[in-house]
Formats: structure tokens, sequence, C-alpha cells
């Protein structure tokens, strides 16, 4: 009696099997299986790529990235002029985009969004250090003025955070947050999705906005997983149950390579990895000690051994792939005679310092490591403090250490990012120049490039400011990374950016098996 | 009268327990250089944005109104809101807490159900080719890496075989249930949708075997242990030779006393499959606590730590209680003298 229930209950387990079993998602839906959980989708407040996913599939921007390069072209905007002063800037919309609720994008949406964005002030907001005001000239025009020129204005429209959000997000506010607690897991945008629903570390539901100006997406839906083992991603495309997986490590990729079903896509990206020199400290604050250590690293061991090849070494601040990068530009390389000939010019040896990282990046520790066998080479003694990395990031923050390796992407597309952030005094600490290195004249020639609007004459500038940093050495220019992901061949028309680092142009993407 | 007697003290104990546990947890969490602001604004924030968010966020405040705010609405019970998710500490832990449980209540259920009789039939044929097998299994499965036996049998079940799916709750094409008791077993049950119920019973099966198998050794060790030594008194002699049966002796009086010790394991096994789920779910992509309080510490997310402290800590109290209550149910003993 007893047993023949449970032979029911077993049989009815196995049919279930075989009915669902490696049931691949539909040629409409794409799956991608992520480590984490999005934090919030809100581009008033969110800084992570994961939530920049969800906000550049939801919402559309003033201008866009064109294509796979960092140069922005007209997306709600039709065109747009500035003043003489460089201090105005007018911009046109063009007709027809509509949020997802049907309401067309109107100049005072925009207003909306810039105001909301600059009364939350939190991290999104940086991009516009000197915007002043945003008004409404006609439903189709708006001002942006700015209370001092700067030159990188127009790509920073494209960043996520000034995104255009619906005003009539404001029927959701609570207690005066402008909408905060409901754009955590919802979206309000004119993007070629809306953001359906949301089970927190478990998916992420995509669906089409049916009132999008674009071609209908071929993707009906997208939805995102949170697996947190790379194991199990790796397992899940394999077997057909995701189309994309992020985060592969780069042995990993290697594996996966084999499987012509797969394809791993290593991009060059504007992601480096470098190590802070604390300029301020002695012995580091003498020039020929930066410089020794400099010429003391094997960098090829670096991109080979602990990168399998999977990165190109720094040549000075700005990327390779961003304008401004210097071809020509000077490269410190392995010279063990010279490191240890300017250590002695600098009177240096029996130096005691210190490597302080944390594992929010799987490579610094190794990194550490072999820096720590090449500096004892030049009489100086490295320990390695391992911390968490929120700690890492308050000292760096203070100043609080010897040598700490850092990561660094650009959030819009201009050298500013790495020029102005890494070497102008006035960003000293967390916000970017965390070597704490000043020099008078560099300093002059990287604001100066801040605030002309002719883009030869900054890239000039911008230029000599690199090669006297570069020979100042404030930071150890070691790796630019590639961005590597995996997914399914099947998958098409995926177009890589350097400057959307796991953002998709799902609406321009296919499934074909 | 007795259980009054036992229960009260406990309750008002569970007062000053969950106070220490939350002056000790914020105590620590704050000495801890970092600053949540930072985190939150991102790095490249500059000072004022930094200080705004900590406004925001009331981390402008002195450390110790900071306290006092916390447990003024901790009273109300309010655990406060999450840093990093921004939604309600309560609404996140009402999200991952009962897939926690799920998965760690089955589980305790299996290791029981299989570890108890192995267990008894290891001391029964001490040393026989039964026991050998038991000690072998229990050996393994105190001693196998949970996350590498779940990668073994993801690879396996999902990845070989393909009879099984190896991440989740549920299957994709299956809405997730609204919300009763945030069991899926259950939730789908009281919608009706049984094809969405045995969804969620084949994800359950791989995790759910894989943390039952850990404690299923330990399980198995104990019982043994303790049918051993009360083989070996005096009254199950006294038993045999007045004519009872074997099969009485052993469960109706052996494995009645040989349970006692091991109810206070079973508690104990309760908290560490809690724990021990860490690993299960990040293999498993397991939607529960693990995860949520991983990247909580990693982020300094202050109020979501002391939230998960707060309801571990009056979780492992209750849980205590019970076993208390057990104990006198199955010891009577234990409940003339209380």
């Amino acid at each position: 009696m007893v047993f023949s229930h449970w032979k029911k209950i077993g049989l009815a387990l196995l049919l279930a099997t075989s009915v669902s079993s490696s049931a691949m998602a539909a040629a409409d839906v794409l799956v991608l299986a992520r480590a984490e959980d999005p934090p919030t989708a809100d581009p008033g407040v969110e800084i992570s790529n994961s939530g920049y996913t969800l906000i550049y599939a939801a919402y559309e921007h003033l201008v866009a990235y064109k294509g796979a390069t960092t140069e922005v072209v007209p997306e709600l905007a039709e065109s747009w002029s500035v003043d003489d002063a460089n201090l105005v800037w007018t911009i046109k919309l063009a007709a027809g985009h509509k949020f997802d609720d049907g309401t067309a994008v109107d100049a005072a949406a925009v207003k909306f969004s810039f105001d909301r964005l600059m009364k939350l002030k939190a991290g999104p907001s940086d991009s516009f250090p000197v915007l002043k005001e945003v008004q409404v000239v006609d439903p189709m025009t708006v001002k942006f003025v700015l209370s001092s020129p700067f030159a990188p204005f127009l790509s920073t429209l494209a960043v996520s955070g000034a995104a255009i959000v619906n005003p009539k997000v404001m029927e959701h506010e609570v207690n005066g947050d402008m909408a905060k607690a409901w754009l955590v897991e919802h979206s309000a945008g004119s993007g070629a999705y809306r953001i359906s629903s949301w089970e927190r570390n478990q998916s992420i539901v995509l669906d089409r906005n049916p009132h999008f100006s674009g071609p209908a997406p071929a993707l009906k839906q997208v939805v995102i997983r949170v697996m947190g083992e790379v194991s199990a991603r790796r397992l899940q495309l394999v077997n057909g149950d995701a189309d994309i997986i992020e985060q592969v490590p780069v042995d990993q990729a290697e594996a996966l390579k084999k499987d012509p079903s797969i394809v791993v896509e290593s991009n060059p990206s504007l992601y480096v990895s470098y190590v802070y020199l604390n300029n301020k400290r002695p012995p580091l604050d003498d020039v020929r000690v930066r410089q020794a250590i400099s010429y003391a690293v094997d960098y090829k061991g670096i991109v080979d051994g602990i990168m399998q090849g999977q990165a190109v070494q720094m040549r000075g601040a700005v990327p390779d792939g961003m304008w401004g990068h210097d071809p020509a530009g000077f490269q410190y390389s392995y010279n063990i005679e010279k490191a240890q000939a300017l250590m002695k010019e600098a009177g240096q040896s029996n130096v005691h310092l210190t490597y302080t990282f944390s594992q929010a990046d799987t490579s610094w520790e190794p990194v550490g490591l072999a820096l720590q066998a090449s500096l004892a080479e030049i009489g100086i003694k490295l320990d390695l403090q391992a911390v968490a990395d929120t700690t890492k990031r308050e000292m760096a923050a203070k100043g609080n250490y010897d040598l700490a390796p850092g990561a660094w992407t650009p959030d819009f597309a201009d050298p500013y990012m790495f020029m102005n952030y890494w070497f102008d005094p006035a960003k000293m600490g967390g916000p970017g120049n965390r070597a704490f290195y000043d020099n008078a004249k560099v300093t002059s020639l990287v604001q100066e490039a801040a605030s002309t609007v002719d883009q030869a004459k900054r890239e000039k500038l911008y230029l000599e400011a690199q090669t006297l940093s570069t020979q100042d050495a404030p930071y150890l220019y070691l790796i630019q990374k590639n961005d590597i992901f995996a997914r399914r061949a099947a998958v098409q028309g995926y177009v890589y950016n350097p400057m959307l680092i796991q953002v998709y142009n799902f609406a321009t993407m296919s499934k074909k098996e | 009268m007795t259980i009054t007697r036992i229960i009260v003290p406990r309750l008002i104990l569970l007062f000053f327990v969950v106070f220490g546990v939350a002056i000790i947890t914020f105590a620590i969490s704050h000495l801890i250089p970092g600053d949540p602001a930072r985190l939150i604004a991102g790095d490249r924030a500059s000072a004022e944005t930094l200080e705004n968010v900590r406004r925001d966020l009331g981390l402008d405040r002195p450390v110790t109104d900071q306290f006092v705010i916390y447990v003024r609405s901790l009273l109300h019970g309010d655990l406060g809101t999450s840093l990093r998710t921004r939604r309600p500490v309560a609404a996140d832990i009402a999200t991952f807490l009962p897939a926690t449980l799920e998965l760690g209540i089955l589980s305790l259920v299996l290791a029981v159900l299989i570890g108890v009789p192995l267990g008894v039939f290891s001391a029964i044929y001490k040393d026989g080719p039964i026991d050998q097998i038991a000690r072998t299994i229990s050996v393994c499965g105190i001693s196998m890496p949970v996350f590498w036996f779940g990668m073994v049998v993801i690879l396996l079940f999902y990845a070989k075989l393909q009879i099984l799916p190896g991440s989740g709750r549920l299957a994709m094409a299956f809405a997730v249930p609204q919300r009763v008791t945030g069991f899926f077993l259950i939730d789908t049950l009281l919608e009706g949708r049984f094809d969405a119920f045995l969804s969620a019973v084949r994800h359950l099966i791989l995790p759910t075997f894989v943390l039952a198998f850990a404690n299923l050794g330990v399980i198995t060790r104990q019982i043994r242990a303790s049918m051993l030594d009360v083989l070996q008194e005096d009254y199950i002699r006294t038993a045999r030779a007045s004519g009872l049966r074997r099969r009485v002796v052993i469960f109706n009086h052996a494995l009645r006393n040989a349970l006692i010790p091991s109810i206070t394991l079973l508690g104990l096994a309760l908290g560490d499959l809690l724990y021990g789920a860490v690993l299960t779910e990040t293999i498993f992509a397991w939607p529960g606590m693990g995860t949520y309080v991983v990247t909580s510490i990693q982020t300094l997310d202050f109020p979501a730590i002391m939230g998960f402290t707060v309801v571990a800590s009056i979780g492992y109290v209750l849980i205590n209680l019970v076993i208390d209550l057990a104990y006198m149910l199955a010891d009577p003993q234990i409940r003339e003298v209380g």
C-alpha cells in the first residue's frame, strides 16, 4: 500500500524529468549568467557595471557610444551646439522616443532626470562637476548651463547616470526620496527593454518596451541569472541553459575555447591594473626610487604568467583604445642594472616597504609576490599586507600605505578620466590621485586640457603631461587587461564597446541555432 | 507548570542575548576601518558627495547616537535599510531566509532518516559488513568537502546524465510563487501548481542530498556510539533475559535512550546546516542567506550584517529551547526533576 504510493510519486518525478530536462532556452530568450546580483537599477545612484547592464537596456541617453568606438553620436538628442564661452550647451531632441508607458520623451523629462541626479548627489553625479542648471527652452530643446568650461561634457552625457528617466516615476515617491526606493528594482526609461521582475539573488527578467522607438528587438526577453560559482556557470553555458556567462577566469577561458559551440570573447578593455606609490612618504618621495622600482618589475612575467597573455603592458597613463593614448610614449622595462644604479644614486639601501592589497582582484596577490621578488634585487624588502577591500580603499584614500594595487576604468570616454583624476592635486586621495602626486607643470597642463574644447589642442596638452608624468613614475604602470566573457556561438550581433563593460546591445542581438 | 518554568526564563534570556549580540556586532562592524559611504558612492566620489551620502544614511552622527537609533528601531521591529540593496533588511531576510531553511530542514530530515537507522544497524552488527559500510559512508560524509562533492554531483546528474537541474530553486519556465511561507514546496502547492511543485522538488534533490551527506556522517557515528553504550547496559540484558523480543528491546528500550544525547547534536546540526549551507548555496546558485551575508560582509553593509546576526541569535536561542523541550519528552527523569 505504502510502497505503491511512493512508486506513483517516483514515476511522476521521472516523467517530469524527461519532459523538462535540458530544455534549451527559446530562440527569442537570452539567458545571461553572472556572479553577482546588481545592487540597484537606479541611474541616480548605481555605480557598478552589473547595474549598468540593466540601466543601458532600459534607458536611453542624450548621446550614445558609436558602435565599438569611444566616440559619441546622438541617441535622444538630434543635434547640439555650444556657445563661444563653452558654458551653454543647447541640445535639440529627436522626435518619436517614448517611455515604456507611452509618454513622449521631452525637454521636461531631460530636466527632471538631471535635477534628480544632482539632487540625489550620490556617486553618479560626480561626472557633472560643473553643471549649474538645466533649462527647458521649448518642449524639444534643452539647455545645459555650466559654471566653468568642461571639455568632456558631451561624452559625460553617455554615462549611466545621465539616463533619461520618466518624470511620472514621481508617483512612486516615498518621503521625498525622488522615487529612489521604487527605482531600485524597477525601470522607467525609453530603452528597448524594461525590468518586469526581479527575484533577488536569483533572476531578473527584462521584457521588450512596447513603445520603443527603434526596430523591435529580436530577443523578446532577457533573463539575468545569478550564479556565484564559476564552474556552475560554465556547465550551464556548455549545456545550453545559459547563452552568455560572465567572470570567466583566464584558465577556464582556455578550456572553453576548445568547444566549437562556445565563443570566448576576449577584447582589449580600458581596464588598467596599476600600483599606487605613495609620493608623500620617504623614500618614495624621491623620484629616483620610484623610477628604480619601475625598472625592477618583470612586466613580461606578469603579462604572460599571471595574466596568461590576456593583457598588455601599460604605456603611460592613458590606455590604448582611448584618444590621448601615446603609442610612442615611454614605457619602463625590466632593467635591473639601471634600477640598482638609480637606488645607489638616491643613496638608498636596505629599504623596507609594505604592499597593501585585498582580494578584490585575484591578480593582486600574485602581483605582490612578483614585486616582492623583483624589489629584493634592488635592496627593497617588500612586506605583503592583506586587508579587507574596504580597508584597503580607506587606507589608499587617506594615503596610509607605501604601495597598493589599484584598478581603474573610465566613467566617460575622455583622457580626463585618467590624466585629471590621477595627476591633479585637487583630486588627491579617494577621487583618483591616490599617489598624492604633485607636479606644478603637469597640474597646469591637465587643468588647461580640461577647460579647452578643441580636441586636437587638448590631445597635445595631455600628451605633454603624460610624458612628464611618466618620467616622474608616480604609479607603477602594470597592465591593460582584456575583458573576458563566454557566449554560445548561436548568440549573434554582439558589439563590444570598451566603455560598456558588462553592458550588452540586447536590442540588436539575436540567437540562431 | 514545569514547561512554563523552562520557557519563561529562556525568553527573558533571549532579550539579553539579542541585546548583547547587537552591541558586539555593532562595535565590531564600526571598528573595521572602511567607509560604507565610499562603497555606495564609489571610490572616486568627491568629498562633498561622500558627505551627502553619509548624511543620507545617518553615518555622520556619533557612533553612540547611531547605536541608540538602531536599538530603538530594533525594538519597533525595524531592522533598518540595507546600504547595498537599498531594501529594508527585514524584506531581504524574509526573501532569503526561507530558501535557506527549506534546504536546511529538508537536509536535516534526510540526514536523520538515513543516519539514525544506519547508526542503529551499525551498532547491532558491530564490525560486520553493514557496520563497515556505514562507517565508510560516515567517514566520507565528514571528510569530503561540500564544494567538491557538490561539483561532482552537478557534473554527474546535471552535465552528464542531464536528469536533474544543477542550479536555482525553480525552472525558468515557472513564475516564482507568491510568497506565503517562502518555502517553494508549500507555496507552489498553495497556488495549486503541481508542475511548479515538481520543479521545486527536482531543484531541491541535489543540494539537499549534498548538504545531508555532510551531516549524515556525524549523526551515524553519534547514534552508533550511544547505541553501543546503551546495549552494554544491565537493563538491556534484563529485558532480553525476561523474554522480550530483540526488535522490541532495540527499538523501545535501547534506541530511545541512545537518542537523548543525539538530540543536542541535532540542534547543533541544524545550526551547522544553516551555515554549511553557505557553500552549498554558492555552488547551486541557491538564493539563500549564505550569499546575502557574505556579500553584506564584503561591502560592510552594517544594517544587513546586524539584522542577520540578530535574527540568527534569536534562532539559536529558540532552537535550544526546543531541544530542552525535546529532552523532556524523551526522558521522563528530566521531566520530573525539572
